[in-house]
């Protein structure tokens, strides 16, 4: 203790009041100049007056400072109650998507509203779709604060301030806005009213940690939040989301989907599922139509699926590109089933040609080879029989046999007897294109070192090159000649599944897929198109399969969307595209598809 | 002695009281206009975020390709039109067409200077008759 040391022993208590009055008096005495012993009374006087003004001013102060204010009441119900601040969500080019911009809403504090009958006849009066009734209601309940209207026009705003009643008033308020209506709509999701994410990015932005923020109070502006960047693009999403549309018209089609999908990053490009809505009216997103194809909605994928079978039986090295598989019958018995082929050609076939001609007995008998653990052991390896999770909530299960027999096993060898979503099935196809890396699709921008961390090597680098020559010989000789665009060295595959209409399969309601990789040699970008019910029309020769359809529309959106994504195309096709597969001695046949053959 | 000492400290009092008004009627004065100033920095960000979202809306691509398609006669890109920089054709030397036209049409040769046809006139009308 310090203070011991500091002050100094006291010896007599008396003199130290008795110096002060002494000062005191003669302080006084020079200001009044009169005696101190006379006026020693009206002095304590008037200091005890004083003292009684200062505890008065000190209770007051007690009192203010413990009383609830109205006002500070008010405030806290409006902040909890006003929109909080959203980060902005741009594409991978810093092209906005979605912003907040400053509205003004109406709001009313019924307690301090005289005459609410009066109040209620003239608000309606100048804000019209508010509803009378409920108004009413509202403020006749004993809240300190309810909304009035949210967003009201610059307009609607003068005109309620005109009326000058007491109890309302207005408050800023952020309002989400997506300038590019429809496109990429899917992905962004909307928000609601109060600023909360419904669904898409929107909602993933909030289980990040947003809400938690605006939950504990912390009022945030939207320059303090870090943009989202998506690994969109906007302009090459606009335009598959345009060719889309426009292959949907033109084929009659119920509904379509598009994907681009970078196959080195795992990044999803651009996408769009048809019918779509405006995020901006969130009303029509409630419509069960407009789901999002590509990941709510799972579909038996047909022949693109046969893709798989063969790289399993590659990868299980029981066939090479140059095994023959039987398929002189054109078609399978299995008990009393028959699986038939749509381009029989009834002699055996070459691995190759069992990809070109899509032949369903030759992928069956492949898949057969491995067995039925070893396609689903594979199945499951690439992603196909769990449901795929990426930022966007909504997903859906694949649709998987509970029974899976050697029969299963052959339908599904061509893509019929497994329901998956079409997003998850360009995963797959993505990692047999890439080199064998199998990666889950993101919507946020990534970049290859980041990608390459999260993913796994699931099938060789040498069956993943036997695929991308398939797919090229395919789009050279094939059925996915029509999305061959010179230059791309584009690789694809069709698949037409009929879809399964009162338990049966229907002949004339198809669900037709194709899938294209640009370029076959250094995979860079792999494009979706998913056509339902598409119609054959006088110029497909009434066909309404994947190759007449989705391989039109394809081919138009690579010559569209890949100037879009830098790619350039190339005038001399690449020399030795396949260096593996050149040493075995298996090449390309012609070379069709440069620009100057054509 | 005592007097001016006093004097003094209530001089001195006057003044610091004085000055501590001085100071507080400028912080009042500085918080007002920090104040105005943030609202007028707010107001900005409101109307860049505004004004963002409106060019965002208004050269979305859509609107764009819509625009286009009705008021220029561009052709959609030909793949066939994108080529590497270095098959590009060499640069022609520079031709100066207004020049060479003007040459083919004579105008930039000497011109003559009128003269008198009549006999005997000078090279130059020069004097009025």
């Amino acid at each position: 203790m310090t203070s011991d040391h500091v002050e100094p022993p006291r010896s007599d208590p008396q003199p130290t009041p008795h110096r002060l009055r002494r000062h005191l008096g003669r302080i006084c005495s020079v200001l009044i100049g009169g005696r101190l012993d006379k006026s020693a009374s009206r002095i304590r006087l008037v200091a005890l007056a004083f003292a009684g003004v200062y505890c008065v001013i000190t209770g007051k102060l007690i009192y203010l400072g413990l009383k609830p204010e109205a006002p500070q009441n008010l405030r806290h119900a409006a902040s909890d109650a006003v929109a909080a601040a959203r980060p902005d969500i741009l594409d991978r080019n810093g092209e906005i998507l979605a912003t907040d911009v400053k509205v003004m809403s109406v709001f009313a504090e019924p307690r301090r509203i005289i005459d609410k009958d009066e109040a209620v006849e003239l608000l309606t009066a100048v804000l019209p779709d508010v509803n009378a009734k409920e108004l009413r209601e509202r403020l006749g309940s004993r809240k300190g604060f309810i909304w009035v209207k949210r967003a009201v026009t610059p307009k609607e705003q003068q005109e309620v301030f005109r009326l000058g009643l007491p109890g309302i008033g207005f408050l800023p308020e952020n309002k989400r806005v997506y300038p590019n209506g429809p496109v990429a709509a899917h992905v962004l999701g909307h928000a609601n009213p109060d600023n909360i994410g419904i669904s898409g990015i929107e909602r993933y932005i909030d289980g990040q940690g947003l809400a938690d923020l605006h939950g504990a109070g912390l009022k945030i502006g939207p320059e303090e939040l870090t943009p989202i960047v998506l690994s969109l693009d906007l302009k090459a999403t606009h335009a598959l989301r345009d060719e889309l549309v426009e292959g949907m018209t033109h084929f009659k089609a119920k509904a379509a989907a598009a994907l681009v999908l970078d196959v080195t990053t795992g990044e999803v490009v651009a996408m769009a599922s048809l019918p779509d809505f405006d995020p901006n009216n969130p009303a029509d997103a409630l419509d069960p139509t407009r789901i999002n194809r590509l990941s709510v909605g799972v579909y038996e994928m047909g022949s693109t699926f046969k893709a798989l079978s063969i790289a399993m039986a590659l990868e299980s090295n029981k066939v090479n590109l140059n095994s023959r598989i039987d398929a002189s019958a054109g078609v399978l018995r299995y008990g009393r089933f028959t699986i038939h082929d749509y381009h029989a050609q009834h002699r055996a076939l070459t691995v190759p040609e069992v990809f070109t001609y899509s032949s369903n007995v030759g992928s069956a008998r492949m898949a057969l080879m491995v067995g039925v653990e070893g396609h689903k052991a594979f199945l499951r390896k690439m992603g196909q029989l769990d449901r795929l999770r990426t930022e966007l909530p909504e997903s859906a299960e694949p649709i998987v046999p509970k029974n899976w027999g050697e029969l299963n096993t052959m339908t599904i060898a061509f893509g019929h007897g497994v329901a998956v979503a079409p997003l998850q099935a360009a995963m797959a196809v993505g990692a047999l294109m890439n080199g064998g890396m199998m990666m889950t699709p993101t919507f946020l921008k990534r970049d290859i070192d980041a990608a390459r961390k999260v993913s796994t090597q699931v099938v060789r680098a040498d069956t993943s090159e036997s695929m991308r020559y398939l797919m090229r010989l395919n789009a050279e000789v094939g059925s996915a000649r029509n999305a061959n665009v010179p230059g791309y060295f584009v690789g694809g595959k069709t698949g037409t599944a009929e879809k399964v209409i009162g338990g049966r399969y229907s002949k004339n309601r198809l669900f037709t897929t194709f899938m294209a990789v640009m370029p076959a040699d250094h995979p860079k970008y792999l494009f979706l198109t998913v056509l339902d019910e598409p119609q054959g029309l006088p110029e497909t020769h009434g066909y309404a399969t994947a190759a007449w359809n989705g391989g039109v529309v394809t081919g138009k959106m690579i010559e569209r969307i890949g100037p879009l994504l830098a790619m350039a195309p190339r005038i001399d096709l690449p020399t030795q595209p396949f260096p593996l597969l050149a040493k075995l001695g298996i090449g390309l046949a012609d070379i069709t598809g440069s620009t100057r053959q054509r | 002695m005592w007097r001016i000492v006093h004097l003094l400290a209530i001089a001195a009092l006057v003044g610091s009281a004085i000055y501590a008004y001085s100071i507080k009627y400028e912080t009042i004065l500085f918080a007002e206009q920090i104040v105005k100033i943030k609202h007028q920095i707010e107001d900005e960000h409101t109307s860049i975020g505004r004004l963002r979202a409106e060019w965002a809306h208004l050269t979305r691509p859509e609107r764009i390709q819509a625009l286009a398609q009705k008021h220029l006669e561009a052709q959609p890109l030909q793949l066939s039109q994108i080529v590497p920089v270095n098959e590009l054709p060499e640069r022609t030397p520079r031709v100066d067409s207004i020049g060479r036209k003007l040459q083919d049409l004579g105008i930039s040769g000497p011109t003559n200077t009128p003269h008198d046809s009549t006999p005997g006139g000078a090279a130059t009308p020069s004097s009025p008759r």
